[in-house]
């Protein structure tokens, strides 16, 4: 697997669909990562995001409903592939292999407090 | 009801949107918006959107989803021959319009192919040498009081060579004039050979490159004169053969004697686009002569070759304070002009014939890109006028899902087309009238877009770069509305292109008219200066110009006043035309002590008064039973003291205004600023052109001058007989030489030369804008007309009358023109003040030019469109309410 396919932002919006399946797109993903991350997020990145996810097979996606707010336009929703799902476990276990590594002693020297984790 | 974002938001987002992104995307963006709403307010939400709508510049938004169905290459050779043939069967079907179209670009391409030539040419002047860039001409400047600066192209003889020896920044340096000389094959031929020679040091090989053939640059030790001479002479005066070392001669203008040449040398041709254009040159050898010394000095053209690279404002400063301190009481200053600038900014070198006014360049260019203007405006109003035709087609096209981009092409085709056709005409009447070209310029031109292969490729990209910019903006109108409104046939209302238009013919006539009150305001000028009378009776007054007399002049002048119909001559050493006089001095003004008076000398034998005509107005003319002629000639070969004590108690006579300007107010008495005694007052007249104001003249009397022209004032009316009895006398008396006899109003006349050639340009030109213009609202009335049919139709069927409806017609144009008039006007004014402000003899910009000018607009408005106007109003109603 080339980890260089998938970005930050992109292993955070792939999560987020995950996360907010079955209803996830682009405004629910963008207003979930803003109250995660206390920052603004603008449609266009996430729909980028996603664009590039669903190109590369990690996402699916068919048109739903359309509401009112949207001046009776439907929207897109998202759900992981199987691909994609693997592809997510992957970068997980990677993460974790290296978090268990780190000496307890080394992670109290940086500040972390290993009970809260 | 939910809250919308702002509109133009809205509309920005989904021009930057893809289409098929579009429904999800604006979607989100609303939903977003509609929830920010809900939770921070409007303020903010609005806010946020419009970063929402920034945020949606990237790639993969914007980029547009190619079309299912196969992409055709723009360029796909089937697809530009159908642009070809819809193009050409488009501008067969309307012939009237093509043909409006192209006479109009065809004469605005014509005339600025030919002015960009003249611009070029003239540009092009003495670039061509190795060292360009580093040749000076010294300039004089004689500065007599505040703002009285004055140029000239001499500088005294010796002071190019003392600034060699004195400053190491100059490298060459040499002295150039350029006459006309004629030269006979063998010393006693009668017919001569004329060619213009350039006489410079030796040291010319450094400053300009001589291709040298066949001889040698041999510079002559003693008297024998030497000349290099140019293929093109060769070939005209020895054909075939090898000039080197053959001998021709000069056919005498002053002595007698037909003086040799030895032709040294072979170069290769001058340049034609030099002011140092010459057949022949002569070289001579540099003569060591000191700057400061009790002799005369001699003035002539200075050239200098500087170090490359040299600061020639800090070489000037230096080289005037030097020369500040080595002349004492001097009011002399010195410039270093470029050779490049020599060519066209040299208004103040009288004797330079090499030259070019840069202002009349500029008026030439001016005027020329206005027609180009005009000629691009109409075919803009043009193509939208006649855009709403096209645009059911363009509505077709669309539906049979035809792209933007194709039509754009189409309609560029179009243009292409016409412009290619004008552009073929226009070069067609280039080639033909470029002849006539150089016969108004009185040069021939080095650099055509017939000769020269990369300004011929320069020209066709411009004109093909001007093509697009045109045919660019009618084609986006056309294309630009939706499908649904071209087949319904809203295009007018759908469209605010009126405004524009109505500006682009307000601009058209605004120019007309600027141009033909120009061309009035020239004409009058021009008149002015011809006509107005000198002080002196030019009518019925010849001259023979000035030439040596060999000691018969007086028996010449005896001779002729026998011939019948001769009134009265005189010796004259000044001609009207011919210079302010034979000597000048500069004396203080008395009015302004820190100013200095240039005050001319005219001197004549004792008849020269009686002859020109002049009014006495004080005290006595000049006669024979006074003392009042001197000897000069003789006295100034003595010795220059002698010459000037003898003419500080010369009688003399002053004209009115220099009574006036150097307070004289006693007669016979010898006066400190007249530099003589005056023994009268005659009235004013005008010894230089009208370009000069008047300035004091004293007139001397001279016993039988030795170099001198000659005035003889005739009986009106047998000019034809008394030039050829004196041709024959002259015959009697100077069988070598040969005479040179004319007309003194003639001469005058010709002074006004500039003038006269400005005005036949502005004739011509105004007479174009002004044809482009009604061409342009020609087009536009027309289609007008074709636009209201019905209404017209209607209009009669309820009774209007034929002049309503002329009126209905025309007024839309009438008040356009009006406009333009109440523009140009001012502007016109404004410009023409300050092109007669250097004349001290100018008309004035009275209000019926601008009345006259008027109307004439009017006139040719109103004819023009009254021409179609009756047609439409006259016609049956039945035919234009009959089809629905």
């Amino acid at each position: 697997m080339r980890r260089s396919d998938l970005g930050e932002f992109e292993e955070i919006v792939l999560l987020a669909v995950a996360a907010l399946s079955p209803g996830a797109y682009s405004v629910v993903i963008a207003e979930e990562l803003e109250k995660e991350t206390g920052q603004a997020v603008s449609t266009g990145a996430v729909h980028a995001a996603l664009q590039r996810l669903e190109q590369k097979g990690y996402l699916s996606s068919q048109l739903g409903e359309a509401t009112q707010e949207r001046g009776g336009r439907r929207k897109r929703l998202f759900s992981v592939t199987t691909f994609g799902g693997k592809i997510l476990n992957d970068a997980r276990v990677v993460r974790n292999n290296l978090w268990d590594r780190i000496a307890p002693g080394e992670l109290s020297k940086m500040g972390l407090n290993i009970s809260e984790l | 009801m939910t809250a919308l974002p702002p509109r133009w938001l809205d509309k920005l987002a989904t021009k930057i949107c893809a289409p098929h992104l579009r429904e999800e995307l604006l979607g989100d963006l609303h939903e977003r918006y509609a929830l920010r709403h809900k939770r921070s307010g409007a303020r903010k939400a609005k806010l946020f959107y419009a970063r929402e709508v920034l945020g949606l510049l990237r790639p993969s938004v914007v980029r547009r989803k190619p079309s299912s169905h196969g992409k055709v290459s723009l360029l796909n050779p089937e697809i530009l021959s159908s642009y070809f043939k819809i193009g050409s069967r488009v501008l067969l079907k309307n012939r009237g319009y093509s043909l409006i179209h192209i006479t109009g670009l065809a004469i605005g391409l014509w005339a600025c192919m030919m002015v960009a030539t003249v611009v070029i040419d003239s540009l092009s002047y003495d670039r061509q040498w190795s060292r360009t860039d580093d040749i000076y001409r010294i300039v004089g400047i004689n500065d007599r009081g505040s703002s009285l600066l004055e140029r000239s192209a001499s500088s005294p003889a010796p002071l190019a060579q003392e600034l060699m020896r004195n400053y190491p920044e100059v490298e060459a340096c040499s002295s150039i004039e350029t006459e006309l000389m004629r030269f006979r094959l063998r010393p006693q031929d009668s017919d001569a050979v004329e060619a213009s020679i350039l006489t410079a040091d030796s040291t010319i090989k450094q400053i300009l490159d001589f291709k040298l053939v066949a001889g040698s640059f041999e510079v002559p030790t003693d008297n024998r004169w030497k000349l290099l001479i140019t293929r093109s002479f060769a070939s005209r005066i020895f054909p075939g053969q090898n000039p080197v070392g053959r001998t021709i001669y000069q056919a005498p203008n002053f002595g007698s004697e037909a003086s040799p040449y030895e032709i040294t040398g072979l170069i290769e041709d001058l340049p034609y686009n030099s002011q140092f254009r010459a057949d022949v040159i002569q070289l001579k050898s540099v003569k060591h002569q000191q700057l400061v010394g009790n002799d005369y000095i001699m003035f002539t053209n200075n050239y200098l070759l500087l170090k490359r690279g040299t600061d020639v404002s800090k070489f000037t400063g230096k080289v005037n304070q030097w020369y500040a301190g080595v002349m004492k009481n001097n009011r002399n200053r010195f410039e270093f002009q470029p050779l490049k600038d020599v060519y066209l900014h040299s208004d103040f070198a009288e004797g330079q014939k090499v030259r070019a006014s840069a202002k009349t360049i500029y008026i030439f260019a001016g005027v020329a890109f206005l027609l180009l203007f005009i000629a691009c405006v109409n075919f803009i109003n043009l193509s939208i006028a006649k855009a709403a035709a096209r645009v059911k087609e363009a509505g077709v096209r669309k539906l049979l899902s035809g792209s933007r981009s194709q039509l754009v092409i189409q309609l560029l085709t179009e243009t292409m087309l016409l412009f290619g056709i004008s552009i073929c005409i226009a070069s067609l009447s280039y080639v033909f009238s470029l002849q006539s070209v150089e016969n108004f310029l009185g040069h021939k031109l080095a650099m055509t877009f017939t000769s020269n292969l990369p300004m011929t490729a320069a020209a066709l990209l411009i004109a093909f770069l001007t093509a697009i910019l045109t045919g660019l903006y009618p084609a986006f109108v056309v294309s630009g509305s939706k499908p649904g409104h071209m087949l319904q046939g809203k295009f007018n209302s759908s469209l605010g292109q009126n405004g524009l238009r109505k500006t682009l013919v307000v601009a058209q006539f605004s120019i007309s008219v600027i141009v033909l009150v120009a061309t009035i305001v020239v004409r009058q000028q021009l008149d002015l200066m011809k006509n107005k009378e000198p002080g002196y009776d030019k009518n019925n007054l010849m001259g023979i110009e000035q030439t040596y007399w060999n000691g018969k002049g007086e028996a010449f002048k005896n001779e002729l006043q026998r011939i019948p119909g001769v009134v009265r001559s005189s010796l004259s050493m000044w001609m009207p035309a011919d210079g302010a006089g034979h000597m000048q001095r500069e004396v203080k003004d008395p009015a302004n002590p820190n100013q200095r008076l240039r005050v001319w000398y005219v001197a004549g034998d004792v008849d020269l008064p009686a002859t020109l005509g002049l009014k006495l107005l004080k005290g006595r003319t000049f006669s024979d039973r006074f003392a009042d002629a001197v000897n000069t000639d003789s006295l100034q070969k003595e010795s220059f003291e002698k010459f000037e004590n003898a003419q500080k108690n010369q009688n003399s006579l002053m004209t009115a205004t220099a009574a006036k300007m150097l307070g004289i107010t006693q007669l016979d008495v010898q006066n400190e600023n007249a530099h003589s005694v005056p023994v009268g007052v005659v009235g004013d007249f005008h010894n230089e052109s009208f370009y000069e104001p008047m300035k004091p003249t004293l007139i001397l009397a001279q016993k039988s001058p030795e170099y001198a022209g000659m005035l003889i004032r005739i009986q009106p009316g047998t000019e034809i007989q008394v030039g050829t009895a004196i041709r024959k006398l002259w015959k009697q008396f100077f069988p070598e030489k040969s005479l040179r006899i004319s007309n003194i109003e003639d001469k005058l006349a010709k002074q006004y030369e500039a003038e006269s050639k400005l005005h036949q340009l502005f004739m011509f030109f105004s007479g174009l804008t002004m044809f482009l213009s009604a061409l342009g609202i020609f087009g536009l009335v027309v289609q007008a007309a074709e636009q209201r049919a019905k209404e017209v139709g209607i209009r009669k069927v309820l009774g209007a009358s034929v002049s309503g409806i002329i009126a209905l017609l025309s007024t839309d144009f009438v008040k356009m023109v009006l406009i333009a008039i109440a523009i140009a006007s001012p502007l016109a004014w404004f410009a023409l003040e300050r092109w007669l402000e250097h004349y001290p003899y100018r008309t004035t910009l009275s209000w019926w030019i601008f009345a006259a000018t008027g109307l004439a607009t009017l006139a040719v408005t109103i004819f023009t469109v009254s021409f179609q106007a009756i047609r439409a109003a006259m016609a049956d109603p039945v035919r234009s309410l009959r089809n629905e």
